[in-house]
């Protein structure tokens, strides 16, 4: 009987069958892996082995005792990331998560590989790669080496492989290593992967016997020549550690404060005037960008609220939110709102020409009637409407950012929506 | 109405989402900005940061979703938020929760569709897509609220719901809902409290403890979880598997699980339903709507009442599992029943008309803005 305190003989089942080719490099590294966990002696509950895809992805039945994550393909390392950050910065961070992926599987889950790799999150990936898709049928992949010869390059690869190495170390990574399956010191190497605070990365190169033999004269004492003649090296490549691991320097500029109620701090607006408001009233305020339009509509609805009235605000703006035309519709009501948009407004301010056109874009100077009131800048060309209009020169005395709010106070002087002193506190 | 003394505070249904989540303990929340989502993704950073949770940018909606499952599996509640083009890309993921029976909560914040469609432009045009994304054709609840307060709440069931069902759940708004400011009275905020997924207890042992990971008696029960790090040894696996996480093929065990996944969905889906009745015995016309186009529904229905109209209406606040008992007895006597949502087809329409034997179903459907009261008007007998 063990417990977590002794040092387990092994991680796996035991006198398991492996399930691959004979040959095949993946029980090379899985009885490596189970070396280096068995040397690293880390309680069984706190070594998670996170699969990919594909031959590999066979893994998980092998392992008796550590936990096990079956995943889709390509995705296993962003997987292993979403466990290891929340390990390290919710719990305690002691799980080890190793993520065992094929070289198809790299190449999908590339992106994955590259941002656990930048946010140094606490995951081991081992890159088993043999040059192709083994489990459907030995199609060849993005490392696979030129002119390999495979049902789908049967003439010959022609696109030069990916060096996984180069990539994993431009994108910060600490420690990379690649090596042969059959090295061996590869038990040792993959311990310190695992071992190393953050991101490691190991690529273990090795022999598909289904599907990469024959056509293409390989042996597995060949395959270290492939490598070396493409410019790859093996070896450790990278093993620092200037970088600290994602989860302490998040804790770093986040310290935990549980009791941080989430309204902590926040912005309750009390009710203090009545209004005399009897129905809703839809008003549209409209103006250029970084003229402050859309915060004086919050201001008039803020001040909507303070004299106990509902309230909601709808913004437009270009896709390119800093230039073009601001818009804001604020319907403010004595009950409560249900549709929220504006079919004919009450009243719609326009101080600034790219808020006249934006209008006329829209057609809403079309919907205007007689009972509709139009506050109107004075450097504006006055439309053709039913509407009520009214003319001041808001731009001209207060500046273009003060215009819309000095209009939207003209407004609820004029209109007695809501006592004007209720705009006080918040213009 | 008097408010005086209440706390008013202007919030948009993506804000209000956020806050509900906080309030129903999520602790990760992993994200990547879309238009008219971003507003959540926001939220999060600045409400969990200041406690020391984890909120994180992703590199992409893929990497978004998978972090959050990782989250899930190590035991914490999990959230994240898109729009149609990130939800596109969600799919496998979605579905790797599924079978993995990982509680996960996705806030989908409809815009116009399709592909990248219009950003800033509101739609309910994903309902089918949101609902109908599994292999095998799986039940995803999904809740749909309307306002604010709606938002929130319904944030908080959300969580209970994923965790509690051991699956993800995904809460459906639109730009409209998401990014409109609105006054919420917090004093009508319902006391809310999220549950909590039933998990093994996580004691010493000796040794591995031997816990399935998938383990259930009827189909309909929920396993209890176990988290990646925990005493008990997790094997989980979104490949077909039968109760101990063991990839199988067509085993008798194996399909039992397949089963157990919808099954404990549908066994509850009475208990999974939320409506708003309000229902005249004398009307002959039923109103059905949901989410944005819900408002414009009850507007409908107060100017008709106004007129001295017969009328009633039916607000979903949750669309799938469909609540049928629910729309059937809402029924009673009308002759016609209009279905009025903001997409092309009646998406929604598709999925219920056949529960209306005898009635005249007619749909109002528009894309491009908001469906007013007045069009709704228009179809009341
Ligand atoms: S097909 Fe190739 S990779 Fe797969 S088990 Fe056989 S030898 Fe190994
Ligand atoms: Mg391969």
């Amino acid at each position: 009987m063990t417990t977590t305190m002794t040092t387990p003989a092994t991680f796996m089942v035991e006198n398991c069958a492996m399930p691959f080719c004979k040959g095949c490099g993946h029980s090379h590294v899985l009885r490596k892996l189970n070396d280096a966990l068995t040397k690293l002696q880390i309680p069984p509950s706190k070594v998670n082995l996170v699969t990919d895809i594909g031959c590999i992805g066979l893994a998980d039945a092998m392992f008796e005792t550590p936990h096990t994550v079956h995943t889709t393909h390509g995705r296993s390392t962003a997987f292993a990331t979403g466990i290891e950050l929340a390990d390290s910065v919710l719990s305690d961070s002691k799980l080890k998560t190793i993520v065992l992926i094929g070289d198809g599987g790299a190449m999908i889950g590339l992106l994955h590989l590259v941002n656990a790799a930048l946010l140094n999150a606490d995951v081991t990936v081992l890159l088993c790669n043999n040059f192709l898709f083994g489990m459907t049928g030995g199609q060849h992949s993005a490392f696979s080496p030129l002119e390999f010869i495979t049902p789908t390059t049967p003439d010959g690869n022609i696109i030069p492989p990916i060096d996984m190495c180069r990539v994993m170390m431009d994108a910060r990574a600490e420690y990379v290593a690649r090596k042969l399956a059959t090295d061996k010191d590869l038990g040792e190497v993959i311990a310190e992967a695992i071992q190393h605070p953050g991101f490691a990365m190991v690529e273990i190169v090795e022999l598909c016997t289904e599907h990469a033999t024959g056509k293409n004269e390989l042996t597995g004492n060949e395959i270290r020549n492939v490598i070396e003649e493409q410019g790859q090296e093996f070896g450790i490549l990278s093993s620092a550690t200037s970088r600290a691991e994602f989860g302490v320097l998040y804790a770093d500029k986040n310290p935990r404060d549980q009791a941080y109620a989430s309204e902590k701090g926040d912005d309750g607006i009390i009710p203090q005037y009545q209004s005399t408001l009897k129905q809703q009233v839809g008003i549209v305020i409209a103006g250029s960008a970084g003229e402050r339009v859309q915060s004086a509509a919050k201001k008039l609805c803020e001040a909507a609220v303070v004299s106990n009235l509902h309230c909601t605000q709808k913004n437009d703006n270009p896709v390119t939110q800093g230039s073009g035309f601001s818009l804001s519709e604020v319907i403010i009501s004595p009950n409560e709102i249900f549709y929220t948009g504006i079919e004919t407004p009450d009243a719609v301010i326009v101080v600034s020409e790219d808020g006249m056109n934006e209008l006329h874009e829209k057609h809403l100077l079309d919907r205007l009637t007689k009972s509709t009131v139009l506050i109107l800048d004075s450097s504006l060309m006055k439309p053709h409407t039913e509407a009520n209009i009214i003319e001041y020169p808001f731009r001209k005395e207060f500046g273009g950012a003060k215009a819309a709010m000095k209009a939207i106070e003209f407004y609820v002087k004029q209109s007695e929506v809501f006592p004007v002193e209720a705009l006080a506190p918040v213009t | 109405m008097n408010h005086t003394q209440t706390s008013i505070k202007l919030r948009t249904g993506n804000q209000m989402i956020a806050e509900g989540a906080v309030k129903a303990g999520c602790r990760f929340f992993a994200g990547y900005p879309i238009t008219p989502a971003s507003g959540i993704y926001k939220s999060m950073i600045e409400l969990l940061q200041r406690k020391g949770d984890l909120a994180i940018s992703s590199p992409d909606e893929i990497s978004a979703l998978a972090y959050c499952v990782g989250a899930s599996l190590r035991g914490y509640k999990a959230m994240t938020a898109t729009s149609g083009p990130g939800w596109a890309l969600m799919i496998e993921t979605v579905q790797y929760a599924l079978m993995t029976e990982t509680p996960l909560v996705i806030a989908m914040v409809q815009r116009l569709g399709p592909s990248t469609g219009g950003a800033t432009q509101g739609a309910q045009g994903d309902v089918l897509l949101t609902e109908f994304c599994t292999s095998g054709g799986y039940t995803i609840p999904v809740l749909c609220p309307s306002t604010p307060l709606e938002c929130y709440e319904l944030t908080v069931l959300a969580f209970s719901w994923a965790e509690l069902l051991r699956t993800p759940v995904v809460i459906l708004t639109d730009k409209e809902v998401g990014m409109t400011t609105e006054s919420v009275n917090y004093e009508q905020l319902q006391l809310l409290h999220a549950a909590e997924r039933i998990s093994h207890l996580q004691k010493p042992t000796n040794g591995r403890d031997k816990a399935k990971t998938y383990e259930f008696s009827r189909l309909s029960d929920i396993p209890k979880f176990a988290p990646v790090g925990g005493m008990l040894k997790v094997t989980a696996t979104g490949s077909a598997h039968n109760k101990s996480g063991e990839l199988k093929k067509n085993d008798a065990e194996t399909l039992e699980v397949l089963h157990h996944l919808e099954e404990k969905i549908k066994r509850r889906k009475d208990g999974l339903a939320i409506v708003k009745r309000d229902v005249e015995p004398e009307a002959n016309t039923l109103l059905i709507s949901y989410g944005i186009t819900a408002r414009a529904m009850e507007e409908a229905i107060h100017i008709a009442r106004k007129q001295g109209r017969k009328v009633s209406g039916l607000h979903l606040l949750t669309l799938f599992p469909v609540p049928e008992k629910q729309i059937l007895n809402s029924l009673g006597q009308v002759k016609r029943v209009v279905i009025a949502e903001e997409n092309l087809s009646g998406q929604y329409r598709s999925v219920i008309s056949h529960l209306m034997k005898t009635q005249e179903v007619v749909g109002i459907n528009k894309i491009g803005s908001m469906i007013t009261p007045q069009e709704i008007l228009k179809e009341v007998l």
